[in-house]
């Protein structure tokens, strides 16, 4: 029943459309027609309280994106230890899904830290970045890497872990992993450009 | 007295083939420093979670002691990567690094975590028995959680400050600070 196969997956189905619209935005010919009058957003973000702070006082800036990595090393955290419970590489000897499900609580805490740190870095530099492919690439992964963590990673690790196909739930897990560190690494470039 | 021998020390492995080599090859410097950073997830990633633990805010319902040992071991791996990184960081630019504000606090941080990450160990593996499955450990426990979030957090901040310029020997005007950073009268090297 096609009704039954929407409704069984709607979520999954949701976030790959999410990420193939990403990817014809990106790569379809949209990018360039929307880019421009992005620009006047970006110069906007730049004259908030927030961009004003950050260009101001860069001490105030270099302290927000310590509390960022601080943020990110919680967040790095949860999805090595989740993430490598489901591999069977970690906490072997705890219960998979009490592993999963309390990291989640504090994963998505970090994921918080890191967002309101990241609005307030990105104010700062927001017509650096605008310029900065790696900069679109991030908030692609960032994007990817949320709708992957809630609509698909954590419905499907709701369900008893033990009656999953182990292949698939290694598959997450891996998924998890690189998608983070994606998010990670291409952060990281972003200083080393512009 | 210090000072200058540090300030020597510094002058000899700047002018090494290997540390000019390591500063001026841009990927390689950019590799190493990304490595040094993107290790906080593995390192202080996993002793956040322990500490965490320890004050009640993660995994409340797990075996506290037992959380802590089978973490101990990504967590040693991510040190030492960050140590290595770390150190190669710092021979790529040792003048600079080694006569820098920041740095210096965070190396005696450093220590610091050393020391009550030593007596946290002690005592957790003396006390744990009693209290393994309490949602919160004691608070002496507490106490050497509490301070390991708070010299850690510390270390990331000056690592951060270590990248920017306000104290430098050579800019700086604090006669005060410039002795605190190991400035050298009269020297030429930056």
């Amino acid at each position: 029943m096609p009704t039954s196969f929407f409704a069984a997956y709607s979520r999954t189905l949701f976030t790959l459309s999410a990420i193939l619209l990403a990817l014809i935005f990106a790569y379809g010919g949209w990018m360039e027609a929307i880019y421009p009058p992005l620009l006047g957003v970006f110069e906007w973000l730049e004259n908030t309280w927030f961009g004003v702070i950050g260009k101001t006082w860069g001490a105030a800036f270099a302290f927000v994106e310590a509390v960022h990595l601080l943020g990110l090393a919680v967040l790095g955290g949860c999805v090595i230890a989740s993430d490598g419970r489901l591999l069977g590489m970690v906490l072997t000897d705890f219960p998979v899904q009490s592993v999963v499900d309390r990291t989640h609580r504090v994963f998505v805490w970090a994921l918080a830290a890191l967002l309101a740190t990241g609005i307030f870095m990105a104010c700062g530099v927001a017509t650096k970045i605008y310029y900065l492919p790696v900069y679109w690439f991030k908030m692609m992964a960032l994007g990817s890497g949320m709708l992957f963590h809630f609509f698909i990673r954590k419905p499907l690790l709701q369900h008893d872990v033990n009656m999953l196909n182990p292949v698939v739930v290694k598959m997450v897990a891996i998924a998890s992993i690189l998608v983070w560190f994606m998010v990670a690494a291409t952060g990281r470039w972003i200083g080393f450009s512009g | 007295m210090i000072n200058e021998l540090v300030y020597s020390i510094a002058v000899w492995l700047d002018d090494t083939q290997w540390s000019t080599m390591l500063h001026e090859s841009y990927y390689m410097y950019n590799w190493v420093e990304s490595t040094h950073v993107l290790t906080l997830m593995l390192s202080l990633g996993m002793l956040f979670l322990i500490d965490l633990r320890m004050l009640g805010y993660a995994l409340p319902d797990m075996p506290a002691s037992r959380l802590a040992e089978r973490l101990n071991i990504p967590m040693l791996i991510g040190f030492t990567v960050m140590f290595i990184t770390g150190i190669l960081l710092f021979y790529a630019v040792p003048v600079r690094t080694s006569q820098s504000l920041w740095f210096r606090i965070k190396m005696v941080l450093l220590v610091a975590c050393a020391v009550n990450a030593f007596l946290f160990h002690k005592q957790m593996n003396e006390s744990a028995a009693s209290w393994e499955n309490e949602p919160r450990a004691p608070s002496r426990i507490r106490m050497g959680a509490i301070l390991s979030l708070a010299f850690w957090s510390t270390i990331v901040v000056c690592g951060r400050f270590i990248a920017y310029d306000w104290f430098d020997c050579d800019t700086s005007p604090n006669t005060f600070i410039d002795v605190i950073s190991g400035c050298v009268d009269g020297q030429i090297r930056f």
